[in-house]
């Protein structure tokens, strides 16, 4: 049965993209409805079909102006409505063609009927049917699209989700909508469901940005409804949460806990600590020193320390002994000796590095520890993501909510980074890696210094899809992005959006009606832009499978920073559950603080069979590191001397 | 020229009877407005009394209780005629559409009462005697044509004069095809018909209770010189007594005047409209009910039509159909 009809007029012409037609006022037919046209004959006697999308809607009557409707009514609102006819009124609907059958010639919407879109409808008029063939199902659920009583589910394309053909995904709307972080946990679910067998394996790594957000996705959220069930079955994803999920993050600043919300107890089995030492960091010093920091001079010398001298003995007639620098402490050490070397000698420069350039490096690179304290090791200790062996439809979570802002640019270039080569060599133990960042305003903003990482979420956008490598990026407000970032997301999902941010030019190409339908979206409903579909559609999807941040913390509170003994106690009862309170105290007793958290983290690292025994092998062997706070606050400059502070 | 159904078609459209007319020889007319805008030419106003019905002489009558719905249906009717060519000798060819409807009222809303409710007629109408018949016979040949002069009638005829009789012939085939859907409704239909125009002439209508009457137009009022400041005093709910209708040519009808509308800064005759109803049955109580019925009829009100003081939306939405369905 026709629920309209098509009509153009010369003011109101329909063009091959854009056509109008009129319904019934009781018709089930509203902005982002998708309809179907069915024109008379073309020349070749075939059907033309056209599939078109709703995206304005117009109502007037017969009225030439309202106060004839006041002269009517005698000023009495409620007489009007006890006249015995109504006036006659019209709904006239734009939609934006999505598809023509055939597609040649191209020619303007024929005036023929209007029919609602049933399923296999959809199908064709979003070209899903290229990608959901039998054998060839590459299909994403991304949602349900309903129309009165009739649903179906939406299917991206893996291949233009996930590459190679296109990749990347970006989605905004307004906070405290549940509709950012709902909509990609969904979408991870729904991807970790149908992702084609033929294309391999996926993983997912998302960065926990604020509070306990992602902090409990491997916990069933308990409100679900049938309704979301209802939708959870019509995709064909099941409603659990996720089974493989590991936790990271960074130690607080005073190292007794992870920095994480996610510290009750009972769920810390899967929780590991993210920190780094000398070596790691080096790789990525650049993310923490801006250009005005590192000149040409200062990159050679950073260049210089990294390869000669980090991990390998390092020996120099300056130098009153052989230095192996493995961290920090030892790192600060060098320089110490490097200095008191030239002044010995009163150089100015050394290896052709000059004094003042060694200076600064010795201040930015020492300083990293502190700017990153409880992801940044002295000794050189590291606990690090599995690179090397990351398992399919695993989630690894990196909390990096309370960081310091400095930490959080390290840990997300060297992540990355360490993605992109070892997905290059084939060696993560995944195919391919889905990154999820929420406020990419912050890390890539449009406007703003060239920063490290912006750069690299740039080379992500535009060349990750050929690497497995996927950015899932969320934000607020898409028009503060930075527009290659953006322009690469072959996807792009929009919740709730704030109308000023649409008063802004990326939103132009939306008709009036669909932006004011996008600045009152409910929860659960978004719209949608894909490679395939000609037009924005607007779908449903469930809540969550996964607890949360907000229930998390509720029925998970997180736990206060423990004492040193009971934080090493539950540190090391992971490894070996004989380790009790009272043994750590014993062993531990009369031993500084330091000490006792590097003689941890060796542990943790190591994961000896002997647990206890390399832990106190730690005290006895007593690791010579001094703090980076140790050193002295300034050494004499070169050609100072004398009782003249001034060195005249 | 047979009615047409669905309305959309047509047995002479213009294009057909230009086809048909360049094919005869005919020199194509120049675009003008349609003959119903151009030629005017209105009986005279006058005064004629009327026998009175209610009581023995016409008084005001203000109409008891609230307006109530009770039409249950509006019929009007349209047409339009243009000059589309001209036959040597200065002959005009006149094409003709007239269309007329019952509209039933459900659920607030006007919608089609029955598919024969609906008459669109479209034919060419030509001075048959004056064109001859082999122009007469060519154009048959394309498209349906009407004859507007009297069989055996001869000339010679002033130009404009065929013009007049073209247009006349149109109001027939109008008439007709209103008379066609009002008997259809008086024989089939349920409830009041509101016709728009009196019903004297409507056929069998003028003898059916189902069928009002109502005219906006006061050419000839229907009152002597002392019961005229009556009905030009008539206040905004009020009616004249029942007055009797009598043509030679028409069946005689109950009438009566009843204001709709202040006049206010109008003219007396704003507002007014002249209520015929079928002479059985023609009581005051009937006539204050029918009176009800169209009061209850002012809202909406039918601006932008200039007529909209005495005319029912009803009949202004039926009009629009027509108009719809005619291009």
């Amino acid at each position: 049965m026709p629920i309209g009809r098509v009509v153009a007029t010369e003011r109101r012409p329909n063009t091959p993209h854009e056509f109008h037609f009129w319904t019934a006022l009781d018709a089930p037919v509203g902005i982002g409805t998708i309809v179907r046209v069915e024109g008379p004959p073309t020349g070749e006697g075939r059907l033309a079909t056209i599939y078109g999308v709703v995206v304005e809607g117009f109502s007037y009557t017969d009225l030439q102006t309202p106060l004839h409707d006041v002269i009517g009514a005698d000023g009495d609102p409620a007489a009007a409505t006890r006249a015995p006819t109504d006036r006659t009124e019209i709904r006239l609907y734009t939609a934006h063609a999505l598809r023509h059958v055939p597609d040649e010639p191209l020619q303007p919407v024929p005036m023929g009927t209007v029919h609602l879109a049933t399923e296999d409808d959809i199908a064709v008029a979003l070209r899903m049917d290229g990608y959901l063939r039998a054998g060839q199902h590459t299909g994403i659920p991304i949602g349900v699209y309903r129309s009165g009583t009739m649903q179906a589910p939406i299917y991206l394309d893996a291949d233009f989700l996930l590459g190679p053909e296109a990749a990347h995904l970006n989605i905004s709307g307004v906070s405290g909508l549940a509709t950012k972080t709902s909509a990609v946990e969904w979408l991870l679910s729904s991807i970790f469901a149908h992702f084609p067998a033929q294309k391999g394996s996926v993983a997912a790594v998302c960065f926990n940005v604020k509070g306990p957000d992602l902090c409990f996705l491997d916990q069933l959220s308990e409100k679900l409804d049938d309704a979301d069930r209802a939708l959870y079955e019509a995709a064909g994803v099941p409603a659990e949460p996720f089974q493989h999920v590991e936790y990271f993050a960074p130690w607080t600043a005073r190292g007794h806990a992870l920095a994480t919300l996610r510290s009750n107890a009972a769920l810390s089995h899967n929780v590991h600590p993210l920190s780094w030492g000398l070596r790691e960091v080096l790789q990525y010093a650049e993310v923490l020193l801006n250009k005005d920091d590192v000149d040409a001079k200062a990159d050679a010398l950073i260049d210089f320390i990294r390869e000669r001298v980090v991990n390998q003995e390092f020996s120099d007639p300056i130098l009153p002994r052989a230095h192996t620098v493995r961290s920090f402490s030892d790192l600060e050490q060098w320089f110490r000796d490097v200095l008191r070397g030239m002044e010995s000698r009163n150089a100015e420069t050394w290896r052709t590095h000059h004094v003042a350039t060694i200076r600064k490096v010795r201040n930015r690179l020492t300083n990293i520890s502190t700017r990153c304290r409880g992801l940044v090791t002295d000794d050189g200790t590291s606990n690090d993501l599995p690179f090397g062996s990351f398992k399919d439809r695993a989630v690894y979570v990196i909390d990096v909510a309370s960081s310091e802002e400095d930490a959080q640019d390290l840990i997300f270039a060297r992540v990355v980074s360490q993605l992109r080569e070892q997905l290059e060599r084939r060696t993560l133990g995944v195919d391919h890696v889905v990154v999820f960042v929420d406020e990419l305003n912050k890390y890539a903003p449009s406007d703003g210094p060239d920063t490290y990482v912006r750069q690299m979420l740039l080379d992500i956008a535009e060349r990750g899809r050929y690497l497995g490598l996927v950015l899932f990026a969320a934000q607020q407000f898409r028009s503060q992005v930075h527009r290659r970032v953006v322009g690469n997301c072959g996807t792009a999902l929009f919740g709730r959006m704030d109308m000023d941010e649409l008063a802004t030019p990326g939103y132009a190409t939306l008709a009036p009606a669909t932006r004011i339908k996008l600045s009152t979206l409910d929860k659960g409903q978004l719209m949608v832009r894909h490679p395939h579909f000609a037009q924005p559609v607007f779908v449903r999807f469930p809540r969550p499978a996964v607890l949360g941040g907000r229930e998390g913390v509720e029925r998970f509170p997180a736990e206060p920073e423990p004492s040193l003994e009971v934080a090493v106690t539950r540190t090391l009862r992971a490894l070996d559950p004989s380790v009790t309170l009272e043994w750590v105290k014993q062993a531990i007793v009369a031993a500084p603080e330091d000490d006792v958290l590097r003689a941890r983290n060796r542990t943790l690292q190591a994961r000896p069979e002997d647990v206890k025994a390399y832990f106190r092998a730690q005290f006895r062997s007593r690791v010579q590191a001094e703090s980076v706070g140790a050193r002295p606050a300034s050494l004499p400059l070169a050609g100072a001397g004398g009782d003249d502070p001034y060195g005249f | 020229m047979g009615p047409t159904y669905p309305p959309s078609g047509g047995a002479a459209s213009v294009r057909d009877a230009l086809r048909a007319v360049r094919q005869a020889g005919a020199a194509e007319a120049a675009s003008e407005p349609p003959l119903e805008l151009r030629l005017v030419a209105p009986e005279p106003p006058r005064l004629q009394r009327a026998e009175p019905l209610e009581g023995d002489a016409v008084r005001v009558r203000r109409v008891p209780g609230d307006p109530v719905v009770g039409i249950a249906a509006f019929l009007d009717g349209i047409q339009e005629s243009r000059v589309i060519a001209h036959w040597p000798g200065g002959i005009p060819l006149v094409h003709g559409t007239v269309a007329a409807a019952v509209r039933l009222r459900r659920s607030r809303t006007l919608v089609a009462w029955r598919s024969d409710s609906v008459r669109v007629e479209r034919a060419l109408f030509v001075p048959r005697a004056a064109v001859g018949e082999a122009a007469w016979d060519a154009l048959g040949a394309e498209c349906d044509v009407r004859d507007t002069l009297a069989r055996g009638e001869e000339g010679p005829w002033h130009p404009q004069e065929f013009t007049a009789r073209a247009l006349s012939a149109v109001q027939r085939r109008r008439e007709s095809a209103e008379t066609v859907c009002a008997e259809l409704w008086c024989a089939e239909g349920d409830g009041p018909l509101f016709v728009d125009g009196g019903i004297a002439a409507v056929g069998a209508a003028a003898h059916s209770t189902r069928a009002i009457g109502v005219v906006k137009s006061h050419r000839t009022l229907y009152v002597d010189g002392d019961a005229l400041p009556v009905v030009l005093a008539l206040a905004a709910g009020e009616r004249t007594t029942a007055f009797t209708v009598t043509s030679p040519r028409r069946a005689p009808v109950a009438s009566w005047y009843l204001r709709l509308r202040e006049p206010a800064a109008h003219d007396a005759l704003w507002g007014l409209v002249r209520v015929e109803a079928a002479l059985d049955g023609a009581t005051a109580e009937r006539a204050d009910l029918v009176s009800r019925w169209l009061l209850a009829e002012r809202a909406p009100v039918s601006l932008p039509d200039p007529r909209w003081g005495a005319m029912a939306y009803g009949v202004r939405l039926t009009e629009e159909y027509l108009r719809a369905v005619t291009r």
